[in-house]
């Protein structure tokens, strides 16, 4: 059974371009345009990892982190930021006990796809 | 007692009528008294005079002389009257009176005028309570002299006496404790010598138009200066009062100067500080709002790559990854721009924690000596000093001393294009100053003009031709020093070239120790 992997971001064309990617990889892919939208897709398919922007409406990542891991603070979390946020990822560090990995935008998409590869090992 | 008239001669008897004395007795007690009082007459001038004589103070000495006249002839007259007894010179007798009542006379006419004038003479009471005022006085003059001394010696301004020379010239004539803090001239060494031997030429030229027109035009001064003085780099505020002699002249400059030294650093750090946090929360959002469409080009990029693949034919396919090649360079670009700017808000990213300024500076230099070397730069580390610990992320200050070193590059190379002839050293000092690890960058350079100096920490802001230099080394520079509690400044030093400063807050030695103890 293929990994599943929630993408939260709000920038619909990168969206796109990295379901495709994560696709071709082999992920079953949950797109949310923002971090509420996110929160509802979880409850309804609770993913493996989660890959999410920063700065989103409604519910912004650094949230959507902190409500995902309350129920499962052992989830692995990827970000993506064009920000990059003052203590890197030691600033989630408090928001449960799973991985973050940090990747600055624009994607260098081969490292975030090495570091999923490392995060969800294959079958 | 009674006399025995039969041994003495009898005294010549006047006629009835002249003479009454008749009873040997009462002619014994007249004669003796008047020898006496005539011999007591003549000693009481001479203890006059004697008295006279030894106080050369005296006031009126000549109513001495008077007054020992009237008494020699005073005393005459009884003498005469004595002798008169037993022969009757009455001519002299006479005239002897005439002569004690011609002075007496005199006496007591001139004495009534003399009298206010010699009652206005202070008695030795009122000298010795007058001696005893101003004794009181002098005393209380030394200790307010005491005072003010006491008060320009621990005074916080420096004050400085300068003597103007008729040819114009200055010499310096004293100077207080705080003066030689302030500049680092000792006061002994500046006392009555030629200005331009004891105060530093660019020191001096910078302060002689204002001493000058202090004395040309005779009104106080106020100007504000800044310069390296033998103490270091000072900033004060001056205020020159010319004291005018009798001559009408200009005879000296009392100078008071207060060191604005750390006020303007203070001044200078807001500045830079709230510069800073503006061009901080711009950058940030810019980054932001600029890495999302680069973002969506890059992918969409790798996923027009991937659809090309495995097209034909295969020169159209070629043709095809040339343009993303160059699509994919640019946005990289665009991309490391963005990170770059990303760079410069100055909050720490990743963990901080206590290092040693020093061995992160000499990282830096070794790095940067590697790559400058070739080209005949030389970077020297001026001193070797104790460890300086501060607090941070080595890493981010190690790049910005690396980009203070790069500029120092810039400098040299700029001067060297003009003047081939020009120092190729970049010197690099580190102190421990104030509660502050204190990194300086000279270069041989050309110096900052005046009018860029605050301008050069600014983001994009570069001297240099378009392509050459980003205007992000500097700022970033500020950036760094900002996150780690401190702040950057620059100068022009005397001899030329510029001076980086970058001061950081220290942070406890023993938080360093055991940093490294925890690394071995």
């Amino acid at each position: 059974m293929a990994w599943r992997i929630l993408v939260a971001e709000d920038e619909g064309l990168a969206a796109m371009a990295i379901e495709d990617e994560l696709l071709r990889e082999g992920y079953e892919v949950v797109l949310a345009p923002d971090g509420q939208a996110a929160l509802e897709a979880a409850a309804q398919q609770p993913p493996d990892l989660l890959l999410t922007d920063l700065r989103m409406p409604r519910l912004d990542g650094a949230g959507l982190i902190r409500a995902l891991r309350s129920s499962r603070p052992a989830l692995p979390v990827v970000v993506m930021t064009g920000y990059a946020p003052a203590g890197g990822a030691g600033a989630f560090a408090r928001q449960g006990e799973g991985p973050v990995a940090l990747f600055a935008k624009p994607l260098d998409m081969d490292a975030v796809l090495a570091a999923l590869r490392k995060l969800l090992p294959g079958p | 007692m009674a006399l025995d008239p039969l041994l003495l001669p009898a005294p010549l008897l006047l006629p009835p009528g002249l003479c009454t004395l008749v009873d040997p007795d009462l002619i014994w007690l007249h004669l003796i008294s008047d020898v006496a009082t005539g011999l007591a007459y003549l000693s009481i001038p001479a203890a006059l005079m004697v008295f006279a004589l030894r106080r050369r103070d005296l006031a009126y000495p000549w109513v001495f002389a008077l007054f020992a006249a009237f008494i020699i002839a005073c005393g005459a007259t009884h003498l005469m009257h004595a002798w008169t007894m037993f022969t009757p010179a009455y001519e002299a007798e006479g005239l002897i009176k005439a002569i004690t009542a011609a002075v007496s006379v005199t006496t007591a006419i001139v004495l009534w005028p003399l009298l206010p004038r010699l009652l206005a003479l202070p008695s030795p009471e009122a000298m010795a309570r007058e001696v005893d005022e101003r004794r009181a006085a002098e005393a209380r003059a030394l200790a307010s002299e005491a005072r003010s001394a006491a008060f320009i010696a621990h005074l916080a301004e420096a004050l400085f006496v300068i003597r103007v020379l008729p040819d114009g010239g200055f010499q310096a004539e004293t100077v207080n404790p705080a003066f030689e803090r302030l500049f680092g001239i000792s006061g002994d060494a500046m006392r009555h010598k030629p200005i331009e031997t004891v105060v530093p030429a660019a020191l001096l030229a910078a302060a002689l138009p204002h001493w000058r027109q202090a004395a040309a035009e005779r009104q106080p001064a106020e100007y504000v200066m800044e310069a390296e003085t033998p103490a270091g780099w000072r900033v004060w505020q001056t205020v020159l009062v010319p004291m005018v002699g009798p001559d009408g002249q200009v005879e000296r400059l009392l100078g008071s100067a207060r060191d604005i030294t750390m006020t303007r650093r203070l001044q200078a750090d807001l500045l830079q500080s709230a510069k800073l946090a503006t061009v901080g929360t711009m950058c940030a959002g810019l980054a932001h709002e600029t890495s999302q469409p680069l973002n969506a080009a890059i992918l969409w990029l790798r996923n027009a790559r991937a659809a090309a693949d495995g097209m034909q034919p295969e020169t159209q396919v070629a043709r095809l990854n040339t343009a993303f090649g160059v699509v994919e360079g640019q946005l990289r670009r665009a991309g490391d721009l963005v990170a770059r700017i990303r760079a410069l808000p100055g909050e720490e990213a990743g963990a901080t924690h206590v290092f040693d300024a020093t061995r992160t500076a000499e990282a830096a230099i070794r790095t940067a000596a590697g790559q400058y070397g070739p080209e005949g730069i030389e970077i020297a580390l001026r001193n070797h000093p104790d460890p300086l610990p501060v607090r941070g992320a080595p890493a981010r200050l190690e790049q910005a001393l690396l980009q203070l070193l790069a500029n120092a590059r810039d400098a040299v190379q700029d001067r060297r294009a003009s003047d081939p002839a020009s120092s190729g050293q970049i010197s690099v000092t580190l102190r421990e100053e104030a509660g502050e690890a204190v990194v300086e960058v000279q270069d041989a350079g050309t110096g900052v003009p005046e009018a860029l100096r605050d301008a050069i920490f600014d983001p994009f802001f570069t001297t240099r031709d378009p392509g050459h230099g980003s205007g992000l080394g500097l700022p970033l520079a500020a950036a760094v020093a900002r996150g780690m509690g401190g702040r950057i400044y620059c100068h022009n030093a005397p001899e030329g070239g510029a001076v980086f400063t970058m001061r950081l807050a220290l942070a406890p030695l023993s938080c360093l120790l055991t940093t490294e103890e925890a690394r071995n």
